[in-house]
């Protein structure tokens, strides 16, 4: 082994580089976050308003079930998750109370809690309340859950389908406990303009959560599935939303809510910094990932599973795994981030 | 680890690597037990994972490989043992030959409970405390394990509390101080937070041989999650927080247990700032008054007046999480990024090494 310790004369001027370098300030940050809070207002707003749809349609459907009330549902299922996955990205502020995140979407779910946990509900005695879902923990509280009753082929099969009074009790419970959720957030954003626009941690806070919502798509939501990483198996059910089949869908709205509601400001800042022609490849790549649809808009299973269809999910992959080179490692040491070994630990 | 988080790292080396240093000389000794040796837990460029010793000549003396990520240790007093244990959750930890990294024993945790990084030995080496979760019901444990017996589990301590991390033991060799985060995790819900409501940190001081609480001394906001801890030879306590609440909330992150209560050290706040509400070590320098504390989150370590909590020393280094006492007064600080940084009272910091490895949470 070739010695790993380089010990080296003590050198305060290179100390000095490094501070500098760590804690340049970046240009006007406060106008960065000035244009942040609205974009992501509107995404939560148009998250509400959705939500409070999907609730709405929901009560319709199990009230007088007929298909075209079914289909007219997942179609309000699928757009409030879309809402859900433009705004997905934001990881700090009021969407950490309550673990909402974790409330809107728990995932991921490798011992298939959400199975388990609608097997227990949807054929329990008890009577399903706001209560029982508040106590019930993430895995029920969130669209995995509502797609779970809407779209798992097993209980679809069974007995307890919708519209079974139970599970119905279960649908309709979770779509209201999430457009309070939704429309709590949405009022909490606007609430936390001030602390948001007047403490700087923020700014690196916006910029880390852009950052770490790219590497999750391109590792956990592209690369793991495609068999890319580990054990370089092909496996579909490692993704989300593979039940309803949008998980294609949902990485595409991420994709256009990261370029809606961060990318402006984010290329603002790196023009302030000198960088034009990063922040031109970086809206350029953006484009790029986005040309890949419609046409990538099909399930997992069927691009993992035809060698064609894979080539399209291989030509996403490569769009987005570049555009995660250029935010997260180029624009990232251009605006001094540092997303470290330690920082993202939690102990 | 994945590859973009690799990747990241290579990154982030990279940038580092413009810091490009001339010259050799040997690492400082550091404080206390076994002063020519550092050890931790590390990440290497190739995405795996090991436990790594060096000598004051900054040559690796060996570097065990392990199979996910850990987090801390402690030494064996009267032998010549490490053992390091997984990250939370963690399965298991590992006894290793200290001169050479051979692994010894492979302690896998109890049913239905998970070690969370830490633990101490008792002063003549036998018994090895470390701090543990009972995760279906949330109670935190001190499991207690008999070294000479293999290291068989012989006694629970029951903390009357969730989500312990830190344990150390006073100087009076029979109390144990255990920093009880407060915070509700289970495996299945990878590290989410279950309970941030109502979290009720603490400070417990056990006895090492009852198990009885002898103290226990809560915060002064329900949010401040108890993480880290040291203890000045003289018996001053010196704790360290991760505040739950928002970042803009910039509540003091440092205590000392003054006469059974806590208090709190809070700096001006552009220091608050650099802090970034989450401390990740803390250690009291064995030979004066000086307290050191690193916060990967904001990239910045701070030197402070124990006694008085006077702001001494500050230096931005990026992802510094591990902290030691080195001989002669100052602070040796590591980093995620493979930096070796000294920083004391009385001169600017001063980097010493930078290694292509990624420096886990702890120094020991």
């Amino acid at each position: 082994m070739q010695p790993i310790i380089r010990a080296l004369c003590a050198s305060t001027l290179a100390v000095a580089a490094s501070v500098s370098f760590a804690a340049a300030p970046m240009d006007d940050p406060q106008s960065a976050r000035t244009g942040w809070h609205p974009a992501i207002q509107s995404g939560y707003d148009l998250l509400a308003e959705e939500t409070a749809q999907l609730a709405e349609h929901a009560s319709r459907y199990c009230a007088a079930p007929d298909e075209q009330l079914r289909a007219q549902l997942e179609q309000h299922w699928r757009d409030a998750f879309m809402a859900w996955q433009q705004v997905r990205f934001v990881d700090f502020g009021p969407v950490e109370n309550n673990n909402l995140a974790w409330q809107f979407q728990f995932w991921p779910d490798p011992k298939n809690l959400v199975a388990r946990k609608a097997a227990y509900l949807t054929k329990s005695d008890q009577p399903i309340t706001a209560d029982l879902i508040e106590q019930s923990g993430v895995a029920v509280q969130g669209f995995p859950m509502l797609e779970y009753l809407l779209f798992d082929d097993a209980l679809s099969g069974g007995e307890n389908a919708l519209p079974a009074p139970h599970s119905c009790a279960v649908l309709t419970t979770v779509t209201k406990h999430l457009a309070s959720n939704s429309k709590q957030l949405s009022a909490d954003w606007q609430s936390f303009k001030t602390p948001y626009l007047n403490t700087e941690a923020y700014q690196v806070s916006t910029l880390k959560s852009a950052m770490a919502a790219l590497e999750i798509l391109e590792e956990r939501r592209l690369a793991k599935p495609m068999g890319l990483r580990g054990n370089g198996k092909r496996n579909p059910y490692i993704t989300d939303a593979w039940r309803s089949g949008t998980s294609l869908l949902s990485v595409e709205a991420t994709l256009r809510g990261l370029q809606q509601h961060f990318l402006p400001e984010f290329l603002k800042l790196l023009e302030q910094k000198g960088e034009l022609q990063l922040a031109k490849r970086i809206q350029r790549q953006f484009d790029a990932a986005l040309d890949n649809y419609p046409e990538a808009d099909r399930p997992m299973t069927v691009l993992l599973s035809d060698d064609k269809a894979f080539r399209t999910l291989q030509g996403l992959y490569v769009d987005v795994s570049q555009l995660a080179t250029l935010v997260n490692d180029q624009a990232a040491v251009a605006l001094g981030v540092v997303r470290g070994f330690n920082s993202s630990d939690g102990d | 680890m994945d590859r973009s988080r690799r990747n990241l790292l290579k990154a982030a080396l990279a940038g580092s690597a413009a810091l490009s240093l001339s010259g050799c000389s040997l690492l400082p000794r550091k404080s206390g037990f076994n002063p020519e040796q550092y050890s931790a837990a590390v990440g290497k460029p190739d995405g795996t994972f090991g436990v790594s010793a060096f000598g004051l000549n900054g040559q690796p003396l060996w570097v065990s490989p392990v199979a996910t990520r850990c987090h801390s240790g402690c030494t064996r007093p009267v032998s010549n043992q490490l053992v390091f244990f997984e990250r939370r959750p963690g399965w298991r930890f590992y006894v290793l030959d200290a001169s050479t990294g051979k692994r010894l024993h492979n302690i896998e945790a109890a049913q239905g409970e998970h070690f969370v990084g830490h633990g101490v030995f008792s002063p003549d080496g036998r018994w090895l405390y470390a701090t543990a979760s009972r995760y279906e019901p949330g109670e935190g444990i001190v499991a207690v394990y008999d070294a000479e017996q293999n290291f068989q589990r012989v006694n629970t301590f029951e903390l009357a509390g969730i989500g312990p991390h830190q344990i150390t033991l006073h100087p009076d060799g029979e109390t144990l101080a255990i920093a009880l985060g407060g915070i509700l995790t289970h495996p299945d819900y990878d590290r989410l937070k279950l309970n941030l409501d109502t979290m009720a940190p603490a400070l417990i001081l056990m006895n090492r041989r009852s198990g009885e609480i002898v103290g226990r001394l809560n915060p002064s906001h329900h949010q401040q999650s108890l993480r880290h801890l040291d203890i000045h030879p003289s018996g001053k306590v010196y704790i360290a927080y991760q505040h739950q609440g928002p970042r803009h909330e910039m509540p003091a992150l440092l205590a000392r247990m003054d006469h059974n209560r806590l208090t709190e050290i809070r700096f001006d706040d552009e220091t608050q700032a650099g802090l970034a509400n989450y401390i990740a070590s803390v250690i009291a320098h064995p030979e004066n008054d000086l307290v050191a504390a690193a916060s990967p989150v904001g990239g910045t370590a701070v030197v402070f007046q124990g006694s008085t909590g006077k702001l001494m020393a500050k230096a931005s280094i990026p992802d510094c999480s591990g902290v030691q006492a080195l001989a002669g007064g100052d602070f040796l600080i590591s980093s995620g990024q493979g930096k070796l940084v000294r920083l004391g009272a009385h001169q600017p910091a001063q980097d010493i090494a930078q290694l292509p490895l990624y420096w886990d949470h702890h120094l020991v």
